[in-house]
């Protein structure tokens, strides 16, 4: 059963007096469980399609179904918890709030729920990824690859049902940038999420069930 | 779905995060709460001791003021109480004589009063040595103040001539009780025994002597309620238009007065400190909110709703807003400890400042008010933050105006509501308001053409240019800073150009063919000897006291004008008859002065009448000369050509009418300063019931008055600056990454550490320079208007205090502005980059 559709979404900026199509009538359909990468180049919409398909953005034209909700109009009021209970995000450059520490960024989402064993959770979360004895650091005293660990768990916090991540490894090296990959998939799996991933990195692309890449705004051939 | 309550250690991390914000907050705040609690505060401190020291203050319980002896029907009322055992009474005299040393080389200008047994029915008279005053004060002695012995070189035992009499200084006056009621004498105080009162010769019918009537409550119980029943009863039978009656509660002294109406004005400053302030709090919040944007898109990315965010920022806002409102007060209390300091010539010596629980409330709540109109956009643009702004800085489409038009009038409504409250007066308020906003529209409105000139400038110089770009970054407030520092400075100036002007028009040049010497009590049958006496030609103005009883056929309110902020027709009026019209003066209405086909009794009367009611040509007032009425009909309304201190008078009637009332004399002269002393003494010798007045020492006295309270006044001005400074420091906190930003491609494309440094030095001088210009130009047009069509007065612009104005302003901005920055300014590029990997 799919868990996410896009029909036929297109995506237009108007920068000063010039419009720029970023995308062009994708559809997509993404199964319950999956693991999509969706590659591209540079400027090919990779991240303008993560955006529209995650409720962040809306489509110029087309619909967005989510858990066969329609979410291609709905506010920011309706997106909230959507976003909080059922949708994950791993951002390339981590996104974390400066002004919390390892262990309140990841239970942050949890609480919002309302959830009494936040900080349980997420310290076992921490744990998971080896990083317990930096639950009270904040960002600035953290590497990259403990960055996006962190991340990695406040998006698996409340067991969401989609993960997306965008160019999850790309501010990392390569070392950091496989655990990172290795930890996702791993934690998507204990917890049956489905996970859509853009990146231009192939390695990744082979771990995937399935790839997509888009090429000017439209699935390539 | 609910979102999980309040997320305390998230309030206390944003708090912490951003401690300087915070904390420039929380100084608009203390400033905004502080200085509108300081005046109104202070006002309700004074007014409290003023009521309740009233009794010391007026010296007895019922007080009833004439200029004359009062009339046959109060006298009556009163002896009646006397003699039932209600109350007791005492009299005394007040007015002004020259006195002189017994060889009559030196004279003084006192403050004479006359005192019957019983003054004072409450407080005492202090005497130097320790005696008691009725022990001292018998007939044949004088009580003098120390002041009156200094300027005489007399002492103790010294003989003094006083009116008619010669009477021994047998001690030095300490205190009075109705000192500082009896605030603006011109003179030393002198007690003389009603028993040399004849003797003294100067008490006749046209002097101007102030007849005071006390009454002493003899009930023993609910002496108030008394007190008022009794008052109540002689009000009914006084004359209101020549006496008046008052208890020690509803009696409004002449330091009551003063005080009301310069406490009144700071209370203006206060309100105009309180929205600048309020300027302040929304520029600080919105710059607070700025830079958690990012923070806010997070939030709302993992799933916060908007209003899970606003409350927790309304929190934040709400625990800020307490501190500063708890800290203003206490800021408050403290400016009055200043202000009774820097006004204690003026003020009762027992003033006991504290703070009432209504007064706290008071503050509570308007510090609540003002804090949630100016958080109201910062607040609800919360909602205009997306999730996707992490991702991408993409243009927003521009904000709902309604919000805005929504908060501006409802700040208006609270404003105005807080004006119309405190001052009572609803045109005043109007007035008030619409030059507080006229200033601040002007003052966008050259702003805003400034800056758009300064954008579109071609400037060669790099850092300069540099500068007017920083200027204009995202986010960089630069308008809202220079309004309203335009508008502080304004007020500033404008007071400092207007008080220069009146300085150098009055006192510091002296007109050169104004008089000097004042001569006033002259009595008809002395005019001759003392022309003589004198031994020059000089104009004769005779001088009859009078009301204005009503105009048209209605009556006037003597109580309701009181009231009255301005001018008013519950004064004593100076009459004078002539034919013709002076040199200084000219019609505006009517064809000659009087007119000779009207039978009626005229009067000409001075335009400045017409500032206190509407009157025309044709028109009947009604006067009343010491209770005998005198109704006269409009011939015409005169105006002074130009500013002058030769005498002038409201009301002139033709020969005929007043040529036989009581009346007395009054005389000016231009006389060289070194013959001032010579001629006082020859004149008062001859003539003991003249009053000399040397005008330029009384008006040295007055300036250094004036100067006293302008200090006040300019210092509570500087409070006004100050919010603009905070705007200034607030948005240098909010730019902080732009400006990291900048200073690190300029170093890394090879600037230095100076070169950065000038930019943002430069960037707050041009801010600086644009406000004071802008300031000063429209204080020198407003103090010009006043100047010369309010005080009629000839103008001078004072340039060159101005330069010294503006050079401390550039200097003031630029320091805080470059200390705002130093952390800015020492920040090592690969520092930045490190801590700043999205970049």
């Amino acid at each position: 059963m799919a868990i996410l559709e896009a029909k036929h979404i297109s995506k237009t900026y108007t920068l000063g007096n010039r419009e720029l199509k970023v995308l062009d009538g994708l559809s997509l359909s993404v199964e319950n469980g999956e693991f999509l990468v969706i590659t591209g180049s540079s400027g090919s919409g990779k991240t303008t399609l993560l955006t529209l398909l995650s409720g962040l953005d809306h489509p110029t034209t087309g619909n967005v179904i989510l858990d066969s909700q329609d979410i291609t109009h709905a506010t920011e009021e309706e997106l909230a918890p959507l976003r909080n209970r059922y949708i994950g995000f791993v951002f390339q450059s981590f996104h974390l709030v400066p002004s919390m520490t390892a262990l309140e960024n990841i239970m942050f989402p949890a609480e919002l729920l309302g959830n009494p064993d936040a900080a349980e959770h997420a310290r076992e979360l921490l744990k998971s990824v080896q990083l317990e004895q930096r639950a009270d650091n904040l960002p600035s005293q953290l590497s990259g690859g403990e960055k996006q660990r962190v991340a990695l768990c406040r998006a698996m916090i409340n067991r969401p049902k989609l993960l997306f991540a965008d160019e999850p490894t790309g501010n990392l090296d390569s070392e950091n940038g496989k655990a990172i990959l290795s930890q996702l998939i791993d934690l998507k799996s204990r917890q049956g999420a489905t996970l859509i991933l853009v990146t231009h990195n192939p390695d990744i692309s082979r771990a995937a069930d399935r790839v997509l890449t888009i090429n000017d705004g439209q699935w390539a051939a | 779905m609910k979102q999980g309550g309040v997320h305390i250690l998230f309030l206390i991390r944003q708090l912490m995060r951003s401690s300087n914000q915070a904390l420039v907050f929380i100084l608009c705040v203390i400033l905004s709460i502080g200085s509108i609690t300081a005046f109104s505060g202070f006002s309700q401190n004074v007014n409290r001791v003023l009521l309740k020291d009233a009794r010391k203050i007026h010296a007895a319980d019922i007080i009833i003021r004439s200029a004359s002896e009062i009339s046959s029907g109060l006298s009556r009322a009163i002896n009646r109480l006397v003699l039932d055992g209600r109350v007791e009474k005492t009299r005394y005299y007040r007015f002004y004589s020259v006195v002189r040393t017994s060889e009559e080389d030196k004279s003084v200008l006192s403050d004479v009063k006359i005192v019957e047994k019983g003054y004072p029915f409450y407080g005492e008279v202090v005497l130097k040595s320790g005696r008691l005053f009725h022990d001292v004060l018998i007939p044949g002695s004088v009580v003098v103040a120390q002041s009156l012995l200094d300027r005489l070189d007399a002492k103790i035992g010294d003989s003094l001539k006083v009116g008619f009499t010669t009477l021994t200084i047998q001690d030095v006056v300490v205190s009075e009780p109705d000192r500082p009621v009896e605030l603006f004498s011109i003179g030393p105080r002198i007690f003389v025994a009603d028993g040399d009162r004849e003797a003294l010769g100067l008490i006749k019918k046209g002097s101007r002597i102030r007849y005071m009537t006390l009454l002493k409550v003899l009930h023993t119980e609910k002496v108030e309620e008394k007190t008022n029943e009794i008052a109540d009863g002689l009000i009914k039978t006084q004359d209101p238009g020549i006496e008046s009656v008052d208890t020690f509660q509803t009696a409004r002294s002449r330091i009551k007065r003063f005080l009301d109406n310069f406490l009144f004005f700071l209370k203006l400053v206060g309100f105009f400190i309180l929205m600048i302030a309020g300027f302040g709090i929304q520029g600080t919040l919105t710059a607070f909110l700025n830079e958690k944007k990012n923070t806010i898109a997070i939030f709302k990315t993992v799933g916060a709703t908007n209003r899970y965010i606003t409350i927790h920022f309304m929190l934040i806002v709400f625990i800020l807003g307490m501190i500063g409102i708890i800290l203003g007060f206490f800021t408050g209390f403290l400016m009055q400890h200043g202000l009774a300091m820097m006004l204690d010539t003026f003020l009762p010596e027992n003033l006991a400042i504290s703070l009432s629980w209504a007064g706290i409330l008071e503050g509570v709540f308007l510090g609540l008010c003002v804090i949630s109109l100016f958080a109201f956009i910062p607040m609800y643009r919360i909602k205009d933050t997306k999730p996707i702004m992490i991702l991408r800085k993409e243009k927003t489409k521009p904000p709902q105006k309604w919000p805005l038009y929504l908060s501006g009038v409802l700040s208006l409504a609270f404003f105005s509501g807080l004006v119309f409250w405190h001052m009572k007066d609803f045109r005043l308020g109007i007035y008030f308001i619409a030059e507080i906003s006229g200033l601040i529209l002007v003052s966008f409105l050259f702003a805003t053409l400034l800056l758009f000139i300064l954008k579109r400038l071609h400037i060669r110089s790099l850092p300069l240019r540099l500068a007017v770009k920083s200027m204009f970054r995202p986010n960089s407030a630069t308008r809202p800073i220079i309004i309203t520092l335009t508008a502080s400075l304004c007020v500033i100036f404008t007071i400092f150009l207007i008080e220069e002007n009146l300085d150098a028009a009055f006192i510091e040049s002296y007109p050169e063919d104004a008089p000097n010497m004042f001569f006033v009590n002259i009595q008809k049958n002395q005019v001759e000897g003392f022309s003589k006496t004198l031994d020059r030609k000089v104009s004769f103005y005779p001088v009859v006291r009078a009301r204005v009883a009503s105009i048209n056929g209605k009556i006037i309110d003597v109580q309701k004008e009181r009231k009255q902020k301005r001018d008013n027709f519950g004064r004593m009026f100076n009459l004078t008859y002539r034919e013709d019209l002076l040199e200084t003066e000219k019609l505006i209405e009517g064809k000659s002065l009087f007119r000779s086909d009207w039978e009626d009794i005229q009067v000409s009367i001075l335009d400045m009448v017409l500032d206190m009611r509407k009157m025309s040509v044709g028109d009947y007032i009604e006067f009343k000369i010491q209770g005998v009425p005198l109704k006269a009909r409009i011939s015409s309304i005169r105006a002074q050509k130009r500013e002058t201190l030769s005498p002038f008078f409201y009301f002139v009637f033709q020969n005929k009418a007043l040529k036989e009332a009581p009346q007395t004399i009054f005389t000016a002269i231009k006389a060289e300063p070194g013959q001032i002393a010579s001629i006082q003494n020859q004149v008062v010798a001859k003539f003991p019931n003249i009053s000399v007045i040397d005008v330029s020492q009384t008006a040295k006295v007055f300036s250094k008055m004036m100067k006293q309270l302008s200090k006040v006044v300019r210092f509570f001005s500087i409070l006004s600056i100050a919010a603009g400074i905070l705007i200034l420091v607030s948005t240098i906190f909010a730019t902080r990454v732009e400006r990291i930003i900048e200073a690190v491609y300029y170093k890394i494309l090879g600037a230095g550490k100076k070169f950065v440094f000038m930019v943002f030095a430069l960037e707050n001088l041009l801010i600086g320079l644009l406000s004071g210009l802008l300031a000063l130009i429209m204080a020198q047009v407003t103090s010009y208007l006043i100047t010369r069509f309010g005080f009629e007065l000839s103008y001078q612009p004072f340039l060159l205090s101005c330069f010294f104005m503006i050079l401390i302003t550039l200097m003031t901005v630029v320091i805080i502005g470059v200390i705002a920055s130093r952390s800015i300014l020492n920040k090592k590029p690969i520092t930045f980059l490190k801590e700043q990997p999205d970049v």
